[in-house]
């Protein structure tokens, strides 16, 4: 019984684990990081700085043609899908359980349904009615994905505000709309925010159901990396990779600053938002 | 408020999967195109021995690396419950980047640290071990697996942990003496939710996977997704790359009504079980 009364009473055990997870989950990450400024093209060696392999991304049309195609897909499925998730989220706490309830159910079941399986049935739906797969087919793909993860975020929260609030506001004079807007969606911001970034994040990286979705015209960055990696590991893969690393770390420090100057709660509580973007 | 945006899911989640069910059935012209149907051939193909033994690796490679996620999970998420004080959040969070990283970096990440002059090989070169071939092995997959879904076993894993009274704790090594009994009587039964919630959100994605298979995989580690993708992007049999699809949705309904199942003496909501 020795050992397993240190394992559980002493943190040190416990601590030695963490850090070594810890350390796997960057170990990756900062190779990636650190060769992208090698300056041969060894995927061993470091032999001294350099920015060619960023160069090398600069003056690939196709790269930059890609980063762009994941920007503008990201920005587009953000912003339909905040609007969407969040008047669902309305729709599945303030408006009717006997509607809410098969709603919620889809919504949870979009979150853990395993992407291949979407992938290729949008990927289906799409040519069997004669859709040519383009950006907007992308952008339907992703938009279908995040709005999930929006309604997750908003619906925890806005479970927890107090619906007397709004309907002092209405006692006030207030018009349905008005309580929505000025008392409800402010109290929301935080979630809202987060979710819009955990949105971008999720759509700018997302590759398995871009795969599926993203036809010949220009691939969204994932899918290049992808076709890139299959002919082997090429340092300017590093190079993009530490880019694409620097946009989502970006974007989280982002949402961490927003998330503190939006006021944050004091209570220890925790939920799944506040882990996916602190 | 609910109809425009129910009609988004209705539109691109539902009915595409309806579509996928209906051409499971099919079958394809001579052109190689899908055609609604009513026939289980394509079901008698993913049965085949050769399909049901990729069917049942796909499964045992995502219990595998579920149950590392578990072991390992649960230990990050209780040091950062229980031990980590006011970094505790920024413990979880440190933990979540990662994930939030793109998915191919990952993974290409973990080829270029595995491949055969990788750093792995040169590391464990400087003890004298000889290299190994990591790339097409099936730890290489499920070490994939673990390292792409482990953050999201420990999100659920250390809400559930802070959730619970720590003082159950005091009051079960008061009760029953050695900590090892506190663990498996009180805190993994008040952490249930948490566990089957992480278990599912890392069981789930790690059948569909096809890209871990397919750039630390080999022949011999073949997963579903990869038979999948195959018969959609290259030049396949759709209607029986939808058949397995459904079977990968049918173990998706399985695993949901068993966490479900299993937290139901808790609170059996489908909403404790996912979020």
């Amino acid at each position: 019984m020795g050992t397993r009364r240190a394992a559980f009473d002493r943190p040190r055990t416990l601590w030695g684990v963490t850090a070594l997870v810890l350390a796997l989950l960057y170990l990756p990450l900062g190779v990636v990081f650190l060769y992208s400024f090698n300056s041969s093209s060894s995927l061993v060696q470091f032999d001294g700085f350099s920015f060619q392999w960023y160069r090398a991304v600069l003056d690939n049309g196709q790269m930059l043609d890609s980063l762009r195609v994941s920007v503008e897909v990201a920005v587009v499925t953000t912003v339909v899908s905040v609007v969407l998730g969040t008047l669902l989220s309305f729709g599945v706490v303030r408006g009717m359980a006997a509607l809410g309830r098969p709603v919620q159910a889809s919504v949870l079941l979009r979150v853990v349904t395993p992407e291949t399986a979407t992938g290729v049935a949008l990927l289906l739906m799409f040519t069997q009615l004669g859709v040519t797969l383009s950006r907007v087919t992308l952008v339907l793909a992703h938009v279908s994905l995040c709005i999930a993860f929006v309604a997750v975020v908003i619906t925890s929260r806005l479970s927890q505000l107090n619906h007397e609030v709004e309907e002092a506001a209405m006692d006030l004079g207030a018009t349905r709309l008005q309580s929505v807007w000025l008392v409800a969606i402010p109290a929301l911001r935080p979630a809202i925010v987060s979710s819009a970034l955990l949105s971008f994040v999720l759509s700018f990286d997302n590759f398995i159901t871009s795969f599926f979705t993203s036809g010949i015209g220009v691939p969204p960055l994932p899918v290049r990396i992808y076709s890139m990696i299959r002919y082997g590991v090429s340092p300017e893969v590093n190079a993009i990779g530490a880019c694409m690393l620097v946009i989502t770390v970006l974007v989280i420090v982002l949402a961490m600053l927003v998330a503190r100057l939006g006021g944050r709660r004091r209570t220890p509580d925790f939920r799944q938002e506040d882990a996916t973007i602190v | 408020m609910l109809a425009p945006s129910s009609l988004v899911l209705l539109l691109l989640f539902l009915a595409p999967l309806a579509m996928l069910a209906a051409y499971s059935f099919g079958t394809v012209d001579v052109l190689g195109r899908p055609q609604l149907g009513f026939t289980l051939d394509n079901y008698e193909q993913a049965v085949q021995g050769y399909n049901l033994a990729i069917v049942a690796r796909t499964v045992w490679y995502a219990a595998a690396a579920t149950a590392i996620c578990l072991v390992l999970g649960y230990t990050v998420a209780y040091t950062a419950a229980r031990f980590a004080g006011r970094f505790s959040a920024l413990l979880v969070a440190l933990v979540v980047v990662p994930w939030l990283v793109s998915y191919v970096v990952r993974i290409y990440a973990w080829k270029q640290l595995l491949g055969d002059d990788g750093i792995v090989n040169s590391a464990i070169g400087m003890f004298g071990v000889t290299p190994v071939s990591w790339i097409g092995t099936p730890y290489a997959v499920i070490g994939g697996l673990v390292y792409s879904y482990l953050p999201l076993m420990i999100l659920p894993l250390y809400a559930s942990l802070k959730d619970m009274d720590p003082s159950l704790i005091d009051a079960g090594k008061d009760l029953f003496g050695t900590p090892r009994k506190t663990f498996w009587f009180v805190t993994l039964p008040s952490t249930r939710t948490g566990v089957i919630g992480g278990c599912m959100l890392v069981f789930l994605p790690a059948l569909g996977d096809f890209a871990t298979a397919q750039f630390l995989g080999g022949a011999q580690t073949t997963m579903v997704g990869n038979i999948v993708a195959d018969q959609f992007v290259a030049s396949g049999q759709q209607t029986f790359g939808a058949a397995l699809s459904m079977g990968l949705v049918l173990l998706l309904v399985v695993t949901v009504l068993l966490g479900s199942l299993l937290n139901r003496r808790r609170r059996g909501r489908l909403s404790d079980v996912v979020v």
